[in-house]
């Protein structure tokens, strides 16, 4: 109110003042010559630096840039107590072993020095990742974490980063996860930023790529899953506690070749959205996904929306390689009968091979592929791709995970 | 092969009774005011080592005499003795009616000390006349006539006695005035049972076969020499004891279950369950290779459902100058029986106002062998007048294998692209289980009179009892039914392999010393002390196998055609034995002490004092992530109070009043924070559960008009705090709910009771009528929507308060039956009628809703011809209106199990 008042006081002449006082400072300021403070580079050493070598049971600190760890057991960071790990930090994990969380989880790599984990032995299915349940908040940048999700001791399969509380921040950007077993990530209930990502290659004959459910909300955009075992992304509440919503944005990704190691019996999707969920879907590009798009009867239909997806099948009908007389019709599935979800004036839906083709750098074609398959392709766009200029501005003027501003996936 | 055994037993027996002699004595006992026949009486002739018990219709026959003179003997507890001199010739039969007067005096200096013949009906009525407290008590002789082969059957005719009973078993658990069992005390001889039950503090009444029993007491308020755990009641199965003359009975029938006309009966191969899991065969580390499990067992048959049999003796006899007595019974049941059940669950559905909404259908069939041997034997001792010693054990066995054919599917949630019922991804679940449960209880006890006016008694029981489950196999199937309904074929989903062991061990000592003195001649006073202590430990062992379907080569998900030619991984090869969220030791303690007197003045007995219990409650598990949670003790100690009046109106009516506090502790499985296998959802404990505690008033009035005929009204209110009942808590790792018991504060229950039986010439009828309110306010979810300053709605989940009646209280129950007795043709038959009101079996979490089992009609009509001297035909039809329990959430049909009526057919002999 006082603030308003004095504007009003003041005269269209004495902001012509203002101006012209401030045009001549800059003047004269340019003609300076500015001073330069250098400082000298100064090694700030690492608080609770964990040295190279085994490493097991109660654990925080930092792992440290280019050291090598053996985890030979489950490593357990308490509530309060924080681990990190610096760029290039190696970590194998041996025995099955497992990360849980209670505290804070910090994988902070770079794009030059990512961090890694991997098991010994380097087979799909051989540590247990990263058991977050409680945690207090988990920030991943630029890692490599590989071949998850085998059983725990008590008979459990395993997620490869799990997280089951309400609003616990979440924040997994331009990291890697191929080969995992189950969900790969399962959050449930957390805050997520999830940004340009590749998942590959995961879920044995089960768990769907990103499982976002018992209120979780966020943003997942710009990441690429291919052949997930499950749906790429999945979106529900709780069927027992309605409230709070799941409410994530899905915007900008690429999503290939998942949805056919489950069966026919429950075929996988690219992108779905049920029970209470609200999906705001857009500008995703979608290949040989057995479903596309499905926003199940039992979604908050009515407050979600979506639009400018790409859809396209690099084959006619898939045949299946176990029932043969079950011939599937991708193009068919793309919004599979008996659900809520429309095809959409703003989507680009591909009606043969050719039509509305996202034109992948490199893509090998496959459609159905076992666990740990390799990820050779290169789902970057070339010129001339429909995917360009025909996204949904509010999110991005292209669509897919590469896109032409730069905001993308960097992989 | 059994029933041969008996009939062996039979024939023998009566061998040895064979001789030359011709003469016979004949006759009736009956009441001589009355004229109603004495059941039960034994007729002796003095100096020889011969008698007869009245049968039913108080008849006896005492035959092969050789000519001469004797002396009949009659003893009859409660009434008169008689003696009459007879002489008869070869060939004689004479007949005698013997009249005997009820004797009030007798019984008097029968209480004193000794035991009362509580095995027939009017002496029941006696027991529950001159108890301390407000009982009710049911004998031999009414479960003998109606059609009730175990004590849950019997026990439905208590007054305000009725039974919980689960899905697709014969298990029951009493409910005394409407109150979940959880609230009662199951007691056999006066002594806890141990439970092999993971849920259940106790053994479930349809393994105790009424055979074995002599007469079954329901205490509805406690004394301060009564454990105090029971808010509800207590009841006390007690067993045979050894009789002054020989006894044998036997008996043998055959059943049919009515659902097996309508369908097969599922069975699997029962000889192929590998009894030891690969771990405990090979050891922890054994990785188990994919063609290790047994396959036959997962190879479902249908077939005709085989008879169910049931036979039993018992045999009594007093040896050393009828100091030491004897009494061995068994009972033997293979049943066959089977349910076809609905489960739905209910969930919110926030479209449509909150409004419960089915989210999930399964359709379970059951079928159910369940084999039952209990053996007990009792031996007592009576080294003088002053001093008796006796042994009881109790061995329990029972064999139980069953098939679970389910189909399963989602309506919402699950991936759900369905556009109604019978669309979308449909499960083939197939369950095959057995379990293997021994109950072993041994008890010593003596009793000893000291000196003039003291008299000890002490008691230690050693009861274990374990349950054995090899291999719980469970092949789960999937196919997806297209919105045209073309369906997809089915594809293995998973197998999982359970061995699961558990087991209950108590140790208890008690002991007691009592002071009586007469104060005058009407007036005494008793005094009395004693304590128990009871260390009881339990253990869950579980370990269990995932066989994941093996991928096909391009990675995908097999197709199942059959169980032999499937390919399966072993996901998890060690198996979960080191780690299984299931598994877990935990232990009790409790050490009681109390105080009590008893005044017995003209027309008023008092009995008043205080007990104290005080409990050690603790568990320990093994997660593979150790928490705070994953060991805890608790320790509590109670303060009990108790004052019983009993005033006498005149020789025929008492009225009663009474005030105790009572208590009630969780289960040991339900503080343990791991998830324990239940029949829909599997229920996690919850250390932070609180034991609870009642403050409890009672009144009733009592008239005994004649023998065998009673009239009782009563009036009851209890406030319970912190009751313990189930409800969905927080989220798992999956972000699903879990049920947890819990408490919601605190109850109040207010109840009447109304127990009337009467009999007119051959007819007879009795009945009983409770009515309980209760009411606790608890909190439920409520999803409140608002709009904000941009006129955007939130919807928001808040706390709102709610009254409802208390979890598993049942409003009315009226038990009537009807009996006809005809003397001439030796023939008897019973209707009996029993209704439920509706009860919550489980707190639904949304404001304004609640699940409800619906009201429930049971009829049984019973039947026996005695056709010979030793041979009675007898008949049994349980479930005649084929009633089923419902549960439904508003009109949504949540539950539903349909048992069909079951028919019996058999005789029983008496020797």
């Amino acid at each position: 109110m006082l603030y308003n008042s004095k504007t009003i006081d003041m005269s269209t002449k004495s902001i012509y003042l203002m101006i012209a006082g401030i045009l001549l400072a800059a003047i004269i300021s340019s003609c300076k010559k500015a001073e330069v403070t250098t400082f000298n580079e100064v090694k700030i050493p690492t608080s609770s630096p964990i040295s190279a070598g085994d490493i097991s049971g109660f654990t925080k600190g930092t792992l440290l840039a280019g050291q090598t760890y053996t985890v030979t057991g489950d490593i357990t960071v308490k509530k309060g107590d924080t681990l990190s790990a610096q760029p290039g930090a190696i970590i194998v994990v041996k025995n099955n072993a497992q990360f849980n969380i209670n505290g804070v989880l910090n994988l902070l790599g770079s794009q030059d020095k990512p961090v890694t984990f991997n098991s010994d032995t380097n087979k799909p299915g051989t540590w247990g990742g990263f058991q977050c349940d409680t945690a207090q908040a988990v920030n991943i940048k630029w890692t490599h974490i590989d071949n998850t999700g085998g059983p725990d001791l008590a008979g459990n399969p395993r997620r490869t980063l799990v997280v089951s509380k309400l609003n616990v921040p979440v924040d997994i950007e331009d990291s890697w996860f191929s080969n995992g077993q189950d969900d790969l990530m399962g959050l449930f209930g957390a805050k997520v930023t999830i940004l340009r990502n590749t998942i590959s290659s995961s879920g044995s004959t089960d768990g769907e790529g990103i499982n976002l459910k018992s209120g979780a909300t966020g943003i997942v955009a710009y990441n690429v899953i291919f052949s997930q075992a499950g749906s790429g992304i999945k979106l529900e509440t709780s069927k027992t506690i309605p409230f709070p919503q799941t409410e994530v944005a899905v915007y900008n990704n690429t999503i290939v070749s998942v949805g056919w190691r489950r069966g026919s019996a429950e075929p996988g999707r690219s992108v779905s959205v049920g029970v209470n969920a609200i999906g705001h879907i857009y500008n995703n590009i979608f290949v040989n996904c057995y479903h596309g798009l499905e926003i199940f009867n039992d979604a908050d239909v009515k407050n979600t929306n979506y639009g400018n997806n790409l859809f396209y099948a690099t084959v006619d009908t898939f045949t299946d390689l176990v029932v043969p007389t079950i011939k599937i019709n991708i193009r068919d599935n793309f919004y599979p009968a008996g659900a809520s979800g429309t095809p959409q004036a703003t989507d680009l839906i591909s009606n043969t091979i050719g039509n509305y083709d996202p034109l992948f750098v490199k893509f090998d074609g496959t459609v159905a592929a076992p666990n740990g398959f390799p990820n050779l392709n290169n789902f970057r766009l070339q010129n001339g791709s429909p995917a360009y200029g025909t996204g949904n501005n509010k999110y991005n003027q292209d669509l897919g995970a590469y896109t032409t501003d730069g905001k993308g996936n960097q992989h | 092969m059994i029933s041969k055994f008996y009939a062996i037993i039979i024939f023998t027996l009566s061998a040895t009774v064979a001789s030359a002699q011709t003469a016979v004595i004949k006759g009736r006992i009956a009441d001589s005011k009355s004229k109603e026949p004495l059941p039960g009486a034994y007729v002796h002739l003095d100096g020889l080592n011969k008698g007869a018990t009245t049968d039913a219709f108080g008849n006896f026959e005492i035959n092969k005499l050789s000519a001469g003179k004797y002396k009949i003997k009659v003893k009859y507890i409660g009434f008169g003795k008689f003696e009459q001199e007879v002489k008869v010739k070869d060939n004689e039969v004479l007949e005698i009616t013997i009249p005997l007067a009820e004797s009030s005096q007798n019984l008097k200096t029968v209480t004193l000390y000794g035991k009362l013949n509580e095995s027939n009906e009017s002496s029941s009525r006696k027991s529950e006349k001159t108890a301390a407290n407000i009982t009710n008590v049911l004998s031999v002789r009414a479960m003998e006539r109606s059609p009730d082969i175990n004590a849950a059957n019997a026990l439905t005719r208590v007054s305000a006695v009725t039974l919980q009973r689960n899905s697709g078993s014969d298990d029951a658990y009493a409910i005394i005035r409407g109150m979940e069992p959880r609230y009662n005390n199951t007691l056999i001889n006066g002594v806890k049972v141990t439970s092999p039950d993971p849920v259940s503090r106790f053994i479930s009444l349809s393994v105790v076969p009424s055979d074995l029993l002599d007469r079954i007491e329901v205490s509805k308020t406690l004394t301060p020499d009564m454990e105090g755990d029971a808010i509800g009641g207590t009841v006390n199965l007690v067993f045979k004891d050894a009789p002054e003359h020989e006894y044998f009975k036997a008996n043998a029938s055959v059943g049919y279950s009515a659902i097996f006309f309508g369908r097969k009966y599922d069975n699997f191969n029962q000889g192929s369950v590998l009894r030891k899991s690969p771990t405990e065969r090979f050891g922890p580390d054994y990785k188990v290779p994919g063609g290790y499990f047994t396959r036959p067992n997962l190879d479902f048959t249908k077939n005709n459902a085989p008879l169910t049999s049931l036979a039993g003796f018992t045999f009594g006899k007093r040896f050393l100058n009828n100091k030491l007595g004897i009494i061995i019974a068994d009972s033997y049941q293979n049943q066959y029986y089977g349910t076809n059940s609905e489960f739905n669950i209910a969930i919110f559905d926030p479209k449509n106002d909150n409004k419960p909404v089915i989210s999930d259908i399964a359709n379970r069939t059951y079928s159910t062998q369940q084999l039952n041997n209990g053996l007990s034997a009792h031996v007592d001792y009576k080294i003088d007048d002053k001093n008796k010693i006796a042994l009881d054990n109790v061995f329990l066995y029972t064999y139980l294998a069953q098939t679970r054919l389910s189909i399963d599917t989602s309506i919402i949630g699950n991936n759900g692209g369905r556009v109604g019922p019978g669309t979308g991804t449909v499960y083939n679940d197939s369950r095959s289980y057995i379990q293997n449960q021994y109950t072993e209880n041994l008890k010593l006890s003596g009793k000893h009179i000291i000196a003039d006016h003291f008299q000890f008694d002490w008691t230690g029981v050693y009861s274990n009892a374990t349950a054995n489950s090899p291999d719980r196999a469970d092949l789960t199937l999937n196919r997806l039914i297209n919105p045209d309904h073309s369906s997809t074929p089915d594809y293995y989903d998973n197998i999982s392999r359970i061995w699961q062991k558990n087991g209950n061990k108590d140790l208890s000592a008690a002991g007691s010393l009592t002071y009586t003195t007469d104060l005058n001649a009407h007036n005494s006073l008793q005094l009395k002390a004693g304590g128990l202590y009871r260390h009881s430990t339990r253990f869950n062992n579980q370990n269990e196998y995932q066989l994941k379907a093996a991928a096909e080569a391009n990675g995908v998900k097999s197709v199942f055609t059959d169980i032999y030619s499937t390919n399966w991984n072993v996901y998890n090869t060690t198996g979960t034995d080191l780690h299984d969220k299931a598994n877990y030791t935990a232990y009790e303690n409790i050490t009681s002490g109390y105080g009590q007197f008893r005044l017995q003045l003209h027309q008023l007995d008092i009995i008043g004092g205080i007990r104290v219990e005080d409990t050690k409650q603790g568990y320990n598990t093994n997660p593979v992530i150790p928490d705070e949670r994953s060991n805890a003790k608790k320790t509590y100690t109670d303060l009990l109070p108790s004052l019983q009046l009993k005033y006498k109106l005149n020789e025929l009516s008492n009225l009663r009043a009474s005030f105790f506090k009572s208590i009630s502790r969780p289960a040991l499985y339900e503080l343990v924070p791991t998830p324990t296998r239940g029949e829909a959802t599997d229920v996690t404990g919850n250390p932070d559960l609180l034991h609870s505690e009642a403050n409890n008033f009672d009144l009733r009035y009592e008239l005994f008009p004649k023998n065998e005929e009673q009239f009782f009204v009563g009036a009851f209110y209890k406030n319970i705090k912190n009751p313990i009942e189930f409800a969905l808590k927080n989220l798992d790792a999956g972000g699903q709910a879990q049920t947890a018991p819990q408490n919601f504060g605190t109850a109040k229950v207010l109840g009447a009771e109304i127990v009337y039986s009467r009999y007119f010439g051959d007819f007879g009828v009795s009945g009983n009528y409770t009515y309980t309110y209760s009411n606790i306010k608890t909190t439920k979810s409520f999803n409140s929507t608002t709009s904000d300053a941009q006129g955007v709605l939130h919807t928001v989940t808040v706390d709102k308060l709610q009254d409802r009646p208390l979890q598993g209280q049942t409003g009315d129950v009226l038990n009537v039956s009807l009996l006809y007795k005809n003397d001439k043709h030796r023939a008897f038959a019973q209707l009996a009628y029993t209704f439920t009101s509706k009860t919550i079996p489980f707190v639904y979490d949304g404001y304004g809703y609640d699940y409800y089992i619906q009201p429930q009609s049971f009829l049984a009509l019973s039947g026996e011809k005695l056709v010979s001297k030793h041979f009675t035909l007898t008949g049994k039809v349980n479930n005649l209106l084929n009633t089923p329990t419902t549960i439904k959430i508003n009109n949504l049909v949540q539950a539903k199990d349909v048992y069909n009526v079951s028919f019996n057919l058999g005789f029983r002999y008496a020797l």
